[in-house]
């Protein structure tokens, strides 16, 4: 083994026989993009649970510190499950870079080539490479402050992210190039594998009724975490805690008591 | 059956349109020579094809305008340019489809020879040496005095079917990935290895195809923007094609690389 | 001088030279292939309706031999054909096509059971035998007894172009694109390669070989309205004429194809009629019964091509603004046919004339498609006039179409003619006598003679124009020397070529680069164009006779008493303004099949006088031999086995022929 990288530095690595890697990393980069697009449109319906009610999005969020099988909330098991899309994440940013213009000289070939050809996938996919660029940026800040303080997603605390401590921007900015790089994403999945043997024309259509309902999934939610952050402004940092929990609690308390 | 008849007597009685025509020139062999854009007017007749009009302004505007032409019927795929920023063939490009002003420029990606003229033959023959792209059977020769071997009526309309391609540059030229590396097979290679792979005569298996595209020069390269299937005079199904192969290799990423 | 040493220089990048190289290579020489363009943009790619081969595969095609061939070919060329060339041939041509195959072409197969075809309007149910499954396929073709003609869709000549083309660079033949030889280098009894000029670069290059061969297809453009593509500006047949020793054969002998679409040119494939299309004049009456009764739409190209002139002469042609036409109908072969069997043509008339061929009808008219003259060879496919000077295919007169050729048969000569030639040429390099050393300073003589005529056209201060005098010639042919000619016409237009060539020398270019300048290859070009005008044309005015496709009103019948021979064409003199003429005679007592009627076309000609007795003395062979194999009989009849190479000398297996029975 140790004799490969002698081989790699003099050139000679796919003599005789080419490597399998590219194959390798060509399908992770793909089951990596197909796991983090999945999960984003797993994780808006979560995140929408606020539009049914903050008790709803309570129970999702604790649902997920395992609150409902241990009876007490771990939020480090968020943590574990931020820390695998980081994961995936980085994996799929690393290997989906390679794909990128890599100077100026052929950014300004690419962005000049589909200006001209005037080719609705060939511009779609320097969405792709604008939106994934953001992301570089957007989801990583996300999932930092995820990772760190899962303990801080919930109806009350969330929406005094959104609105006290002024991320809604922010939030606008992600939701538009995450829903666009992974609709973008997945369509491309579909043609590049193969399956279904579907016209292109009616599976662009499906990809943009998906990331039209995702969007609009997406802004009324956050409008929503804003409308309850500008209310809950005066008790910013209170976590939100439903009704029967707190009788819960107070029975508890009045248990202790006895 | 006077359609035609009606056609003709309707465009004879409309005026010809003023054609503004922007050609790209540029001699990369003269050193004097800077690329710029000269706009040439004719007027456009009846039936015209982007050969005619090019041709026209040779004989009567610019003896010195590079092109090329060989069947001008679309066979032999000598004509392709980027007509208005997509590439076409324009022996079979007529006028009437297009606006009044045109743009036309040389292929990108190919070695320019001059105005619109580009060296595709140089390259195509580079990747067919690089892929080789002819059938390998397991004996040399055959005894050509013998019945000759059977093959399924089906599967051999299928291979002619993918041996349409006329090398014309297109799909090469309409490529993102193509822009950026120099080095990619592009949508012709892939067609050429899906032809040879369906040919029941070749001996080639999926291992030895991965030598030749397996890698991001070759089909993981591609980055599904399928351009060169929307362009391709041809028609040939360069999606299904690529997809298949696609699969095809990244299977081979589960075999051992080891030598 | 930058010189390039070979040991077969081939001037020509389609089927003909690059089989020729391939089979140099295989015989462990070395082969350097010239070509305008990227050989796979060859004129051979248009070939699109098949190439006749006696397979004898499918139902139609079953009795299918040599022999029947070989009739088929000498009744189509109105026996101006060699027809020891044409055994030669049709022996080849089922190997061509099984190497073909052996290669990788997608022929199209036979699916044995019931299929639905069209025939003389009728729909008819053939059934084809199951052991012939799989086996490659053959269509109806013009002026052919069974179904010969093996295809690839209608996308033939493409295909087997890409299939050679690939076979050429596996074997790692050198083909040097974008190049076009100016002049041979000869001693006057010996060539010994060419001039070379590079298109990108316009450095001029001295190119020596032990053999050259020309395969440089045919010269289309001498007419305005062609089928051919705009590099068959007949430049290979140039080379030899203006040697001043090889001569050209039968010049005069001009193709016009039934179905090139008004107004391009553009061809639409003979597979039209053969799969059960038909011609309709302006009342849509269907025309070709009336006059050929028995081979209707399916006579020989000549002989349809002139009834379609006669039929609009006659007032039934369907008048617009590019002149009158005709109509092709292949409606009635349905939309399933035409998307698979007939795909260019619907490509075709979908972006040239805007209709879908399944519904409506195509406007047609005979239009320029073939050279039967070029380089005159022996069997060997070499220039007797000057050693060492092969040629093949469309740019030779071998010479196996004589007056007409068969539809399927061009195609079908350039890779039989290369794999023929390419033995020879081999065997003549294998010769020691024949190999180096080359003569370098006529090789600089030559160059520089080339050089100084390229001087001029750019600063010789010339006021023509080379595109106007290119027009303008193409016109007087198409005008004076079509398919229909006339002693007056043709004396007047022979004059105006005259005029033409003397305007010709005082060509200017404009543009005055000397590296790729189209203006200066127009110049050159239509300077050697001129040339094969006049023998054209001055060739047509001297043949006092109609022989195929050369038809003179003046002259309606075919004349074997006396011109039972080939037009030789010399041009010795470069001052002169007409070439030389001679003729050499074909010898009826050596013919196998003495002249007759074709079966088709008109009945009555003037008999040679050999004809009789030559009739009898087959007759009293075949009577003889009564019994015996059609080989025996053959051999005696008119022996050539002999002239094959020996690797090419075996026969051919089919289904209903194995080979162990033959043998």
């Amino acid at each position: 083994m140790s004799h490969e990288t002698i081989f790699i530095q003099t050139g000679l690595a796919d003599k005789p026989r080419k490597s399998r890697w590219p194959a390798r990393l060509d399908l992770l980069q793909s089951t990596t993009g197909l796991f983090l697009a999945l999960f984003m449109w797993l994780h808006m319906f979560f995140v929408a649970s606020i539009l049914v009610s903050e008790s709803a999005m309570w129970t999702i969020a604790r649902f997920f510190e395992g609150y409902f099988f241990f009876g007490k909330a771990y939020s480090g098991l968020v943590s574990c499950v931020v820390g695998f899309v980081a994961l995936a994440f980085v994996a799929h940013a690393l290997l989906a870079v390679r794909k990128f213009p890599i100077n100026y000289q052929q950014w300004r070939i690419v962005r000049a080539h589909t200006k001209q050809m005037r080719h609705e996938d060939s511009t779609l996919w320097i969405w792709q490479v604008y939106t994934g660029f953001l992301l570089f940026f957007l989801a990583s800040a996300h999932l930092y402050q995820m990772f760190f303080w899962p303990e801080k997603i919930g109806p009350y605390l969330s929406s005094d992210r959104v609105w006290s401590e002024n991320l809604w921007p922010f939030y606008i900015v992600m939701l538009l190039a995450v829903e666009l790089h992974g609709g973008i994403g997945l369509y491309r999945l579909v043609v590049k594998w193969g399956w279904p043997n579907a016209p292109r024309e009616a599976l662009k259509k499906v990809k943009w009724a998906l990331t039209g309902f995702f969007l609009v999934l997406g802004l009324a939610s956050l409008a929503a975490y804003m409308k309850i952050g500008y209310e809950h402004r005066a008790y910013m940092g209170e976590p939100y805690t439903p009704d029967w929990v707190m009788e819960k609690e107070a029975n508890a308390d009045r248990g202790d008591g006895q | 059956m006077s359609a035609i008849d009606n056609d003709i007597a309707q465009n004879a009685r409309q005026q010809h349109r003023q054609l503004r025509i922007s050609i790209l020139r540029y001699d990369p062999r003269d050193p004097a020579s800077t690329p710029r854009m000269q706009e040439y007017r004719i007027e456009e007749a009846d039936s015209m094809t982007l050969f005619i009009a090019l041709n026209e302004i040779r004989e009567h505007q610019d003896p010195t305008l590079q092109f090329d032409f060989v069947c001008r019927a679309g066979i032999c795929g000598s004509s392709a340019i980027m007509v208005n920023g997509r590439p076409q063939l324009a022996c079979r490009t007529l006028t009437r489809d297009l606006p009044n002003e045109i743009t036309l420029a040389p292929l990108p990606f190919f070695e320019l020879i001059g105005d619109l003229s580009v060296n595709t033959g140089k390259w195509m023959r580079g990747m067919s040496e690089r892929l080789q792209a002819w059938l390998h059977t397991k004996e040399r020769e055959v005894d050509i005095c013998r019945v000759e071997e059977r093959m399924d009526p089906d599967v051999a309309e299928q291979i002619y079917e993918l041996d349409r391609c006329i090398e014309c540059g297109c799909c090469v030229a309409a490529c993102g990935t193509a822009q950026m590396r120099k080095d990619f097979v592009g949508a012709v290679g892939f067609g050429k290895i899906a032809r040879f792979r369906l040919d029941p005569r070749d001996v080639r298996t999926d291992d030895d195809f991965y030598e030749l595209i397996g890698d991001d020069t070759g089909v993981f390269g591609c980055m599904s923007l399928l351009a060169c299937q929307d362009v391709c005079p041809k028609s040939l199904p360069l999606q299904t094609q690529i997809a298949f192969l696609r699969r095809k290799m990244a299977a081979q990423g589960f075999t051992s690389s080891t030598r | 001088m930058k010189t390039v040493m070979t040991d077969v220089l081939v001037i020509g990048g389609g089927l003909a030279g690059l089989r020729i190289a391939i089979a140099a290579r295989k015989r462990g020489h070395e082969a350097v292939v010239l070509s305008l363009v990227p050989p796979k943009r060859s004129h051979s790619s248009a070939a699109q309706g098949g190439m006749q081969a006696s397979l004898a595969n499918v139902a139609k095609g079953t009795g299918d031999n040599e022999d029947v061939h070989f009739e088929d070919t000498v009744r189509g060329s109105d026996w101006g054909a060699d027809q020891v060339v044409a055994r030669m041939f049709v022996n080849t041509a089922p190997k061509a096509v099984r190497e073909l195959a052996a290669w990788g072409t997608p022929w199209s197969r036979v699916r044995g059971g019931e299929h639905k075809v069209i025939i003389n309007e009728q729909k008819v149910t053939l059934t084809e035998r199951t052991e012939a499954h799989g086996l490659i396929a053959q269509r109806d073709f013009g002026g052919t007894k069974k179904w010969r003609t093996c295809y690839a869709a209608d996308g033939t000549g493409h295909a087997m172009l890409f299939t050679t083309s690939n076979q050429a660079i596996c074997h790692g033949v050198e083909v040097h694109e974008r190049t076009e030889a100016l002049a041979l280098i000869h001693d006057g009894g010996r060539c010994y390669g060419a001039v070379v000029r590079n298109l990108i670069t316009g450095e001029l290059v001295a190119y020596l070989a032990k053999a050259t061969a020309i395969a440089a297809g045919g010269a289309g453009r001498l007419y305005s309205a062609t089928t051919s593509a705009v590099i068959c500006e007949g430049m290979g047949h140039g080379l030899a004429l203006e040697t001043g020793v090889a001569p050209l054969g039968n010049m005069e002998a001009v193709q016009f194809h039934p179905t090139g679409i008004v107004p391009s040119g553009i061809l639409v494939t003979e597979g039209c009629r053969g799969d059960g299309g038909l011609l309709r004049d302006v009342n849509g009456e269907r025309f070709m019964p009336h006059y050929e009764p028995e081979k209707k739409e399916l006579a020989s190209r000549d002989v349809v091509s002139r009834r379609m002139e006669e039929h609009i002469r006659s007032g039934k042609g369907v008048s617009s603004r590019f002149g009158s036409h005709l109509w092709l109908d292949i409606t009635l072969l349905g939309r399933q046919h035409i998307e698979h069997n007939l795909r260019e043509v619907k490509e075709i008339c979908q972006y040239f004339l805007g209709i879908d061929p399944a519904e409506k009808w195509i406007p047609v008219r005979p239009t320029q498609h073939y050279t039967m003259g070029g380089v005159r060879t022996d069997h060997s496919g070499q220039s007797p006039w000057l050693k060492g000077l092969f040629a093949a295919g469309e740019a030779a007169c071998w010479d196996l179409h004589g007056f007409n050729r068969l539809g399927g048969n061009s195609v079908a000569e350039t890779v039989v003619a290369g794999m023929i030639v390419g033995e020879f040429i081999a065997d003549f390099c294998d010769k020691p006598e024949n190999g180096a050393p080359f003569p370098l300073t006529l090789a600089r003589e030559f160059v520089q003679r080339e050089e100084a005529k390229l001087a001029k056209l750019l600063d010789g201060g010339g006021r023509e124009n080379a595109f106007k005098i290119y027009t303008e010639m193409q016109h007087v042919m198409t005008d004076h020397v079509g398919i229909f000619r006339q002693g007056d016409a043709l004396l007047a237009g022979v004059a105006h070529l005259q005029r033409l060539r003397e305007r010709s020398a005082e060509i200017g270019v404009s543009g005055k680069s000397r590296a790729a300048n189209p203006e200066l290859v127009a110049a050159y070009r239509v300077r050697r164009m001129l040339k094969l005008a006049l023998a054209v044309a001055q060739g047509a005015y001297l043949r006092t006779e109609s022989r195929g496709a050369h038809f003179r009103e003046d002259f309606p019948r075919r004349n074997d008493k006396e011109w039972l021979k080939r037009t030789l064409t010399f041009w010795p003199d470069e001052a002169a303004t007409l070439p030389r003429f001679e003729y050499e005679p074909l010898d009826v007592m050596k013919m196998e099949l003495p002249p007759g009627w074709r079966g088709y076309g008109a009945k009555d000609y003037i008999e040679h006088p050999d004809t009789p007795r030559r009739q009898q003395e087959i007759e009293a062979i075949r009577s003889q031999m009564e019994g015996q194999d059609r080989f025996a009989v053959q051999e005696t009849l008119m022996p050539y086995v002999g002239e094959l190479p020996a690797s090419l000398a075996g026969r051919n297996e089919r289904l209903d022929e194995p080979l162990e029975a033959a043998q």
